[in-house]
């Protein structure tokens, strides 16, 4: 029973309404709150619980809603109403139990994920935050209302100068946005009368004017005619993506999937199958292997493209393998689009996002929401950091596409549904022979370079080897040169420092011993890291090994959380150690053993 | 500079080549610095030249030993990037050239690319081929080469491992690298001008006696220029390249980093038995665990 409404908070209430039956007392209780705090979460709360009993006098009568009974293009708007967790929980349980499609689970999932983590935030309490952790927490809020009754709960309780700003801050920003003058450009020529005029040399500018951006393109590429895994890793987050994308915004955008090359229309069923809405395809003798210039027109001319089928100006989001020539692809088609992208990116969602960057705003000291923003996550500065790229309008500048390149392995490779139906679009256009500006005369396969998962023992070396990385590197490869069967690796921190290495060990420290996220993945018997730090990218790749030994000068070395040994102490002593005894075993290791330890 | 090198190296500007540059920090043990949160202070950090370039610039220099030439360095950063370029010319260079503005100041991969083809294009004399590393140690995104080659409208070859001149020095051959689920090597062909970024696992080859002859000279003479590095340098501003600020720098940029988070530690998983090898007792311990994995001889 709800004693003073007053009291309770709107996730509190919810949880007490659902246990009232009465439609009377709900009814009463929908008064006493207009009457008194008139908060809209709890009006909307109290009004659909009454609509649910007072809709056939059943409660729960939406959960019935069986899942079989739609298709799954049908399935999203059908419970789009739906808000309620338990009763989009027993849809779940139902599908599982029947269909099981993995695309119906994922809709289903999607949209619990999406209400669980609603109710989370309506539970935020402001007293047992700090000012930093209340900014974090209202960052998402984008409820005026949610905001106010916040608002008023700091006033009544710690009643924080600086927590009350950032709340007031964050509704001036949602609701304040209309009353703003338009901005004014100033011709250059007035802003900047000591520039030659005409000024600024526009060629490269080609951003639209009110520009129409829908839905997400991938790029697929394609090795000796085939899909390679990352394109299809990328169709089906890209997938993931839209999904949640057309449920957030309730719109029906696509995935389109770009093929380019000499016999790529018979991978379209396949580029459907794992998600695509529509493929878009050209094929040409010429186009056999990845070629800079004509790669990118071709891209740009369908991007840019005017068809039945696409009623846009270009895409909003653009993605790309991180591969060595999809990164160089994805580069030259957002220059020429005139946008901005990230690269070698492992996290991608789409969300709201309000900024403050007056650059982006063209007021400072204001904020402005840019709406449905490709944020695009990256292991960062030699794997130091996580940044968030976001590519944002400017007040007088189009950014879009939206553009990234996803590291291959970072997300999975979807199920394939051979039901699933797309448009098929052999793309029409005139190849200039300018394009051709660079001819590929030869190609021939070669090994991958070294497989370190192929041995017994690896040896890792990492940063510790600073003070003098060529004898670092030497003393690594003296250890390794002591076991039966083991290879040299090392740490990204080796790959991407700036060490001069002398050439003799210039070529154990190319990228092809990299362990770890973005290098090989390994499981020898025993690991030996020597001067490795343990950053978790580096763990990723080296964790499934049997015995860890680490040697750091750093007692507190991360990679101690996951070592089963851990020698306290300079690589440069404790190496020359262990080959010493191991050369001293002579080859009579049993005898060694026994003899020394019991 | 001796009269015999002056002659030598006139008679010797065929290739017009410029080389791109870019200051990036320190990222070896003990250098970095990071603020309370776990973020990397780059105030903090020393700048050094971006590891990748030394490829470009080896490639380069290799051009300028086979068929000769005048190698530029080029590079766009605050005033202190001027180490850097002393940093380049210590491998070679014969001029360098710094893009220094606060209105370029903290522009992305586009909003450089604007800036650096236009400089290019400034030049005196049109070059035949520009080099530049792959990918910086920091941004590591690869971008800026391939977007100021298509600001240039140029050819460009990506991931190059070797390089030599056709015998017309009119044309390039290359070789490169193409990786996807198997690693290929392509030899391309493009006519000059051409841009051209080695990969790191280019290497410079010098199989004539005399080119290594050569190349000790060049050395020799690029490590004394180095010393007085700033004669050879030129710095140009927006006003100098007549570049709307508002298309360049940040307010050019299409990009902003949004937030930036510290890596999360990885979860503890593992027990660590600590070893000291400083006794008796450590080493014997070790032995046992690593020595069945010796060489058995």
């Amino acid at each position: 029973m709800i004693k003073d409404l007053n009291e309770i908070k709107v996730g509190d209430l919810k949880k007490e309404i659902v246990k009232i039956e009465d439609l009377d007392e709900l009814k009463k209780i929908l008064l006493s709150e207009k009457k008194g705090k008139n908060r809209r979460t709890a009006i909307d709360a109290i009004d659909k619980r009454i609509g649910m009993i007072d809709g056939d006098g059943m409660v729960n009568s939406k959960g019935s809603l069986d899942p079989s009974e739609y298709d799954i293009s049908k399935l999203g708007s059908a419970i789009r109403e739906i808000e309620d967790v338990e009763q989009l929980e027993s849809i779940l349980k139902l599908e599982k139990s029947g269909g099981n499609r993995s695309n119906a689970i994922v809709l289903i999932e999607s949209r619990i994920k999406k209400f669980s983590s609603e109710k989370d935030e309506e539970k935020i309490i402001l007293s047992a935050l700090s000012v930093a952790g209340v900014a974090n927490a209202i960052r998402g809020i984008e409820n005026a209302d949610e905001l106010r009754e916040l608002l008023s709960q700091e006033g009544d309780g710690e009643n924080r100068t600086a927590v009350k700003k950032q709340l007031q801050n964050q509704i001036e920003s949602l609701e304040g946005e209309m009353i703003y003058e338009p901005i004014i450009q100033i011709p250059p020529e007035e802003k900047y009368p000591y520039l030659r005029h005409p000024t600024n040399d526009k060629r490269h500018v080609r951003s639209l004017n009110g520009g129409k951006y829908e839905d997400m393109w991938v790029y697929c590429e394609t090795q000796g005619g085939e899909l390679i895994d990352v394109s299809r890793e990328m169709i089906g987050k890209a997938r993931d993506l839209m999904n949640q994308y057309n449920l957030d915004y309730k719109t029906n955008e696509k995935v389109v999937v770009v093929l380019i090359g000499e016999d790529v229309s018979r991978l379209v069923d396949e580029c459907i199958s794992y998600g695509a809405d529509v493929a878009i395809y050209i094929e040409d003798k010429r186009l056999k292997r990845f070629l800079h210039t004509a790669y990118t027109k071709i891209f740009c001319d369908m991007a840019r493209s005017n068809t039945e089928w696409k009623k846009y100006d270009e895409p909003k989001y653009v993605i790309f393998p991180a591969t060595n020539n999809g990164r160089d692809l994805s580069a030259q088609v957002l220059a020429e689009l005139d946008s901005g992208l990230a690269s070698d990116c492992s996290g991608l969602y789409i969300e709201d996002i309000i900024i403050s960057n007056p650059v982006k705003t063209g007021r400072p000291g204001t904020k402005k929401k840019f709406e449905r923003v490709l944020h695009m996550k990256r292991p960062d500065f030699s794997g130091f950091e996580y940044s968030t790229i976001l590519c944002l309008d400017n007040p007088h500048r189009e950014f879009h596409p939206q553009g990234a390149s996803v590291i291959p392995g970072s997300f999975k490779i979807p199920m394939t549904d051979d039901g699933r139906n797309g448009l098929f679009i052999s793309h029409e256009m005139k190849i200039e022979k300018s394009w051709f500006n660079v001819s590929v005369i030869g190609n021939e396969e070669v090994e991958t370079g070294i497989d370190l998962s192929e041995y017994e023992v690896i040896v890792c070396m990492g940063r510790g080897i600073g003070k003098n990385p060529t004898a670092g590197i030497e003393l690594g490869l003296k250890l390794v040169d002591m076991f039966e069967n083991a290879a040299l690796g090392i740490t990204r921190g080796i790959v991407t420092s700036s060490y001069k290495f002398e050439s003799r060990v210039e070529q154990y420290t190319k990228e092809e011993r990299q362990i770890g996220e973005t290098g090989q993945w390994i499981k020898p018997k025993l690991y030996i890291g020597a001067g490795v730090s343990g950053a978790i990218q580096h763990k990723v790749g080296m964790t499934e090994s049997e015995i860890v030994i680490a040697i750091n000068e750093n007692e507190n070395a991360d990679i101690r959380d996951f070592a089963d040994y851990f020698i306290n102490g300079d690589l440069f002593e404790v190496i020359p150690k262990m080959i010493e005894s191991l050369s001293s075993m002579n080859g009579n290791l049993e005898e060694f053993v026994k003899g020394e330890i019991k | 500079m001796t009269a015999d090198t002056l002659v030598m190296n006139n008679s010797d500007f065929d290739l017009d080549i410029v080389v791109l540059t870019k200051g990036v920090p320190d990222f070896r043990e003990g250098k970095v610095s990071f603020d309370e949160h776990g973020h990397l202070e780059r105030g903090k950090t020393p700048t050094v030249m971006n590891p990748n370039d030394r490829f470009a610039l080896k490639a380069a220099l290799q051009t300028k030993v086979r068929n000769g030439g005048k190698i530029t360095v080029m590079s766009m950063g605050p005033p202190g990037y001027k180490e850097v370029l002393q940093e380049a010319m210590e491998i070679y260079a014969d001029d360098l050239y710094l893009l220094s503005d606060r209105e370029m100041a903290a522009a992305d991969t586009w909003a450089t690319s604007i800036t650096i083809s236009t400089a290019i294009e400034k030049l005196d004399k049109k070059p035949d081929i520009v080099f530049a590393g792959f990918k910086t140690a920091d941004g590591e995104t690869g971008h800026t080469g391939p977007q100021t080659s298509w600001c240039l409208g140029w050819p460009i070859i990506t991931h190059v491992i070797d390089l030599e001149m056709g015998d017309s020095r009119k044309k390039i051959i290359a070789k490169r690298l193409v990786k996807g689920d198997i690693k290929e090597v392509e030899t391309v062909e493009s006519k000059l001008p051409c841009f051209i970024i080695p990969d790191p696992e280019f290497e410079a080859k010098y199989p004539k006696v005399s080119d290594r002859l050569k190349l000790q000279k060049l050395t020799s003479e690029t490590k004394e220029r180095a010393i007085d590095y700033e004669e050879t340098l030129t710095i140009w501003d927006h006003k100098d390249l007549n570049l709307d600020p508002d298309y360049i720098g940040l307010d050019g940029s299409p990009t902003i980093v949004g937030r930036v988070d510290p890596i999360p530690k990885a979860p503890a998983e593992r027990d660590a038995v600590m070893i000291d090898m400083n006794y008796e007792q450590g080493e014997k311990e070790m032995i046992g665990i690593i020595g069945p994995f010796g060489r058995g001889e």
